[in-house]
C-alpha cells in the first residue's frame, strides 16, 4: 500500500520537474519518417458516432496513399455499416469488414484479429469509434517508430463531453490524472508505459510475433502492453498526440466499464505477473512498476478487507492494542491509497493543463473511489467463481455511446 | 471535564458532518455554477464550444507554456522536502 503511495509521489514529482525543464517526453522520432499505416477502428453499434470519427479520418493530413482505415462493424443491429459504408463509397482507403452475428461480439480483442487479418500497414493503429482526433495525429504518432526500440506508441486521451454532467467531470478529472501525470512519469521514468488500447499503435511486425490480439482477456490493451514489454520492446507515450473520447455519462455505464477494466487487469495480473518478475528484458525498476500496475485493481479489494476486519475486531472484544490497530488501518489505508497521493497526482495534473478551477472538483473523486470498491470485489468473486466452476468470464459489456459529445464539435 | 458518551457522539457526528460539508463546498459551487474552462483543447482551432454557456470556454493548450515558472518550482521545491520531513 504504501508503495503505492510512493509511486504517486514519484510519479506527480517527475512531471513537476518536467514541467521546470519544459522536457519533452517523446523520444522525438523523426517527422519525415512516414511509414504505411493501417488504422482498425472496431465499431459494435456505433451509429451514433461512427459518422464522426469517419469524417475526421477524411481530413487526416497524413499521405492518404500510405494510409489505409479499416472499419471492423462487429455485428452492429443499428446503421453502423450503413454509415460506414457510405464513406467506404466514396474514399478508397477506408475498408469495411462486416462480421455476421456469429463471427461477431466477442468482445474488442477478436474485432481487432478480424481487422489485423485484413491490414497492409507497416504500423496498425487502433482507434474506438467514439473518439475524434488531432487532423495531425498519425504523423504524431508514427513518427516514433524509426526507433526499433518502440514496439507500441500511445497518445493522450481527453474528454469531450466534460461539461455533460457529474460522472463526466469526475472521469475527465481520473483521465488528467492517468495521461498528463502517470504516463507521463511512467515515459519519463523508463518504467512500464501502457497501451490503453485506442490512440496508439503496435509495429507489424511485432503484432504476428506475438500472433495478435488475445481474444481470452477483457484488458486486450494491458495484456498487448506487457506481452511487448517481455518480447523485449517498449511502449513510448506521445503526450502531443491528442484526441477526444466521448466519456461514459452515468453511474451504471460507469461501473460497466471499470468492471470490464478490473476483471480484465485481474486477468492479465493472473498471467503476467510471474512472466515479469522472471524476465530477462526488464530490469529492477520495470518489474517493479509492472506488478504495480497489474495490480493496482486488488487494491480497493485489500481496502474492503481492511474495513471488515477492523469492524469485526471492534465486536469481537479482542485486546484493546489490537482493536486499536484494526480501527486505525482502515483510516490509514484509505488515506494513503484512496486520498491524498491520488487526489494530489490529479490535482497537479490539473494545475499543469491550466485547469486550476477543475481542481475544485477534486473531493468529489472520494466517491468515485468508494464507488470502485465494489466494482473491483464483484470483478475478483466473479472471476474467482468462472475460474472454481470452468466458465466463461469473458463476456463483452460494450460501453454505450449517446453521441452527446457531437454538441461540442462545429463541423 | 469530561463527556458524557451521548454528548461526545453527538459532537463527533457535527464535527464530522460540519468537516465534510466544508471538504465539499467547492466543488458544489463549481458544480453548480462551473467556471472551469474545459474541456482541454486539442485542435490548432477552436471546433468546440458550450452551448449551455453560450460562450467559447475552452482550456487552451497554449495555457501549459504559459504556467507560472515560479510557482512550479516552488512547489517542487516543497514535494522535494517532504521525505526529509518524514524521515
Amino acid at each position: 500500500m504504501i508503495t503505492y503511495l510512493v509511486r504517486h509521489y514519484i510519479f506527480t514529482l517527475t512531471v513537476l520537474k518536467d514541467a521546470q525543464k519544459h522536457k519533452k517526453t517523446a523520444t522525438g522520432g523523426n517527422a519525415t519518417y512516414q511509414p504505411t499505416v493501417s488504422i482498425l477502428i472496431p465499431a459494435r453499434n456505433e451509429e451514433k458516432v461512427i459518422g464522426r470519427l469517419l469524417q475526421r479520418m477524411t481530413e487526416l493530413t497524413y499521405p492518404k496513399d500510405k494510409l489505409q482505415i479499416i472499419v471492423v462493424d462487429d455485428a452492429s443491429t443499428d446503421n453502423t455499416g450503413i454509415i460506414a459504408e457510405q464513406y467506404s463509397n466514396t474514399q478508397n482507403y477506408i475498408k469495411i469488414i462486416q462480421r455476421s452475428r456469429k463471427e461477431g461480439g466477442r468482445g474488442k480483442g477478436s474485432a481487432l484479429n478480424a481487422g489485423f487479418k485484413q491490414a497492409t500497414g507497416e504500423i496498425i493503429l487502433c482507434f474506438d469509434a467514439d473518439y475524434y482526433p488531432q487532423r495531425d495525429i498519425v504523423e504524431k504518432l508514427s513518427k516514433e517508430f524509426v526507433d526499433p526500440r518502440v514496439g507500441v506508441v500511445q497518445g493522450r486521451i481527453t474528454v469531450l463531453n466534460e461539461s455533460q454532467n457529474t460522472v463526466t467531470r469526475l472521469v475527465t478529472l481520473e483521465r488528467i490524472g492517468g495521461y498528463r501525470v502517470d504516463q507521463q512519469a511512467r515515459d519519463s521514468l523508463g518504467l512500464i508505459t501502457q497501451f490503453g488500447g485506442t490512440v496508439g499503435g503496435i509495429r507489424r511486425s511485432l503484432l504476428e510475433r506475438l500472433g495478435g490480439w488475445d481474444e481470452s482477456i477483457l484488458a486486450e490493451d494491458t495484456d498487448l502492453t506487457f506481452r511487448a514489454y517481455l518480447a523485449g520492446y517498449k511502449v513510448c507515450y506521445v503526450k502531443e498526440a491528442e484526441c477526444y473520447e466521448e466519456a461514459v455519462e452515468s453511474w451504471q455505464d460507469y461501473w460497466k466499464q471499470r468492471y470490464r477494466w478490473a476483471k480484465g487487469h485481474m486477468q492479465c495480473a493472473f498471467k503476467h505477473s510471474k512472466r515479469v518478475l522472471k524476465s530477462n528484458s526488464l530490469g529492477f525498476r520495470e518489474k517493479l512498476d509492472g506488478l504495480l500496475l497489474l495490480n493496482v485493481y486488488f487494491m480497493p479489494v485489500l481496502v474492503l478487507c481492511s474495513w471488515i476486519i477492523g469492524a469485526l475486531l471492534l465486536f469481537l472484544k479482542s485486546p484493546q492494542w489490537l482493536s486499536m490497530v484494526w480501527t486505525i488501518m482502515p483510516i490509514f489505508l484509505y488515506s494513503f491509497v484512496g486520498n491524498f497521493a491520488p487526489f494530489f497526482e490529479v490535482g497537479i495534473g490539473a494545475y499543469l493543463d491550466g485547469r486550476t478551477r477543475a481542481q475544485w472538483l477534486l473531493p468529489l473523486l472520494i466517491f468515485t473511489f468508494l464507488y470502485n470498491i465494489p466494482i473491483c470485489t464483484k470483478a475478483l468473486l466473479d472471476l474467482a467463481i468462472s475460474k472454481i466452476f470452468g466458465r466463461n468470464c469473458n463476456h463483452w459489456t460494450k460501453t454505450p455511446h449517446s453521441g452527446n459529445g457531437n454538441t461540442y464539435i462545429n463541423s | 471535564m469530561i463527556l458524557n458518551p451521548i454528548t461526545t457522539f453527538i459532537l463527533l457526528i457535527i464535527g464530522v458532518s460540519t468537516f465534510i460539508f466544508i471538504m465539499l463546498l467547492p466543488a458544489l459551487f463549481e458544480l453548480k455554477r462551473p467556471k472551469d474552462a474545459g474541456p482541454r483543447m486539442i485542435m490548432e482551432y477552436p471546433l468546440f464550444t458550450q452551448p449551455e454557456l453560450g460562450r467559447v470556454s475552452m482550456a487552451n493548450v497554449e495555457e501549459e507554456q504559459r504556467l507560472d515558472q515560479k510557482l512550479v518550482e516552488k512547489i517542487a521545491d516543497i514535494i522535494a522536502v517532504l521525505p526529509n520531513l518524514e524521515a
